[in-house]
């Protein structure tokens, strides 16, 4: 008898998430299948990959971390143009010097840092906040203004600042990244508020992604529940691309500060992992980390 | 379903501190508002009770007895204090609650076979509360064995299977409508029971009672014969009397999975359809889940 393999049809559907403008434009997610489950569904978006840039020059990067950067890392539009050549499809700026804990730099300057790294790159670019509640307020909001019409995804909105953040951000349109502390209870909360004024095509899911051996498993749980939730249920609160933004949480752990080898291991095996969780973008640090999910990516779409 | 009113409780201050003070104004004040509300027993909380437990319960069942002829459900951990309390009760008493732990069975159920009580016994072991429907099963029918070979009936044993916050973990609050379910092939004539507002534990103030009630309604229709509730909520006094049918139906029909125009419902009505397929499990809870 001949064997026909059982497939699964889907009640929902990944939104379609597009960042960037003009030639720019990239789309991310859309998906009505699980994630690498080619054999149930097309998916038209491989995952995406962005490479960090600071804002500021960083003070705790280890020195092969720094070595691909080398003489660029106080220039952020040249080091985002390094990404690029490395093979990023976008770049993520963290704009570091904003925390109040560290330099506490004004709003407008690193609105006008942005303005010029969104200006001379020929890709999407994110922008996370210092991740300072209050601040992120100021600096996302004048980030939005300077950058109006540029579809920036910014983030990272949480429940105590989303309002007026997704407001400057719909008033400029951009793009937003709603971010939970690992809890699907409270990541699906805060989607239904912001789905009240924001469009849901305009949303992207953060649910922290921790690193290996320092809670990586609810990371990819959380991720994984969502897209089940989303694409398996049709829960339309909970159709959002997702996005791991692991490069720094990986970078963080004593195991990568120890030596190149193992950092490069950690922050792929973290990425891999999440990746086949249902990740629809990563932020990545190392350039061959990187690499080895491009490949990884290829080898299976 | 038997209601079991759950107000005077120790962690609640007004009750700690009547305790300390030997002030029965607060604590007959409860009893007489719980008594009026429609309440068929009045849960009697006492915590570890630690302190002076025999003095302090019998005081309280003296207290409440003093304004109700309702029977009470003496509710502790404290083996010393339930035997106080038991001798204590005019009427014939709920022992709340004995349980699989070890201690619980040497101690607690002795106690319902001396006294001739009524008892709540619930699914909890050595090891917490058992994760899943089996080994929920598994629990009770070796509890309930024991119980019946110390000469405790079915008939006398009121099994609570637990029930956990939804915002904690949801799939347990739909395993326990199926646990409920199943409950008198497993043990046939035995009464159940359960800590209906702890479902709600964890959510909103605000949003509590309807996730109270509308559990109730459920839970009510898989043959559960009693809980430990809110009786000063009045709409769930008034759903459980069968003042409210259309509701009941509705959420009837939710569980069923039958089709339902939301957008025919007055808003009160489509809360309850929603607020039933989240205890159901059918969609993701969130402190919002009213808002979609």
């Amino acid at each position: 008898m001949e064997y026909k393999a059982p497939l699964e049809t889907y009640a929902g559907k990944v939104a379609e998430v597009v960042i960037g403008r003009g030639e720019k434009a990239m789309k991310i997610g859309g998906e009505s299948v699980l994630p690498f489950h080619f054999f149930e569904g097309t998916i038209e978006n491989r995952p995406r990959l962005a490479l960090e840039v600071f804002d500021a020059e960083p003070q705790d990067w280890s020195e092969w971390e720094l070595k691909p950067y080398k003489g660029i890392i106080s220039d952020p539009v040249a080091w985002a143009k390094k990404c690029l050549e490395f093979g990023a499809d976008m770049v993520c700026i963290r704009l570091v010097s904003t925390d109040p804990a560290g330099k506490n730099a004004p709003a407008d300057k690193a609105a006008s840092v942005v303005k010029q790294v969104a200006s001379a790159i020929k890709s999407p670019l994110i922008v996370y906040g210092s991740g300072d509640a209050t601040k992120d307020i100021e600096v996302l909001t004048k980030v939005a203004e300077a950058c109006a019409g540029e579809n920036l995804l910014l983030g990272p909105l949480a429940k105590e600042n989303y309002e007026p953040i997704s407001k400057a951000a719909l008033d400029h349109g951009h793009c937003i990244i709603a971010q939970t502390p690992l809890d699907i209870n409270l990541e699906k909360e805060l989607n239904v508020k912001l789905l009240k004024s924001f469009p849901p095509e305009r949303i992207v899911i953060d649910p922290l992604s921790s690193a290996l051996g320092y809670g990586m498993e609810y990371s990819f749980t959380i991720t994984e529940r969502t897209k089940h939730i989303g694409v398996m249920f049709g829960d339309n609160t909970m159709q959002m691309p997702i996005i791991a933004d692991l490069g720094s949480e990986c970078s963080r752990t004593k195991q990568a500060k120890e030596n190149e080898k193992q950092g490069l291991l950690w922050e792929s095996i973290t990425a891999l992992s999440l990746l086949l969780a249902g990740a629809n973008i990563l932020v990545l640090r190392l350039p061959e980390s990187l690499k080895l999910m491009k490949e990884a990516i290829e080898g299976k779409i | 379903m038997v209601l079991i009113g759950e107000s005077i409780h120790i962690i609640s201050k007004n009750v700690s501190d009547a305790v300390k003070e030997r002030n029965p104004k607060v604590i007959q004040d409860l009893a007489r508002e719980q008594t009026e509300s429609g309440a068929d027993y009045i849960d009697l909380n006492l915590g570890p009770a630690k302190r002076d437990p025999e003095e302090v319960t019998q005081w309280l069942v003296n207290t409440i007895q003093g304004v109700t002829d309702l029977p009470i459900s003496v509710d502790t951990l404290n083996p010393i204090a339930m035997e106080a309390g038991l001798k204590a009760c005019k009427k014939r008493p709920l022992l709340n609650s004995a349980s699989g732990r070890t201690d619980s069975k040497e101690l607690m159920l002795p106690l319902a076979k001396k006294y001739n009580t009524d008892v709540v016994i619930s699914v909890l072991t050595d090891k917490g509360c058992p994760p899943d429907i089996d080994s929920r099963t598994e629990s009770i029918m070796e509890t309930v064995a024991l119980a019946n070979e110390l000469g405790i009936p079915n008939e006398d044993i009121w099994v609570d299977p637990i029930i956990l916050p939804v915002s904690a973990d949801q799939k347990q609050v739909a395993e326990a409508l199926e646990f409920i379910n199943i409950l008198q092939d497993l043990l046939p004539g035995v009464k159940s029971t359960v800590g209906l507002s702890n479902v709600s534990n964890g959510t909103p103030e605000e949003l509590r009672g309807i996730l109270n009630r509308t559990y109730m309604v459920m839970l009510g229709r898989r043959g559960l014969y009693s809980a430990i509730a809110d009786v000063l909520d009045k709409e769930l006094v008034s759903l459980n009397k069968g003042e409210l049918p259309n509701i009941v139906d509705l959420i009837y029909k939710t569980m069923d999975g039958e089709a339902i125009d939301m957008s025919s419902l007055p808003q009160k009505e489509q809360d309850y359809v929603k607020t039933a397929r989240v205890l159901m499990g059918e969609t993701l809870y969130s402190h919002a889940w009213l808002e979609s």
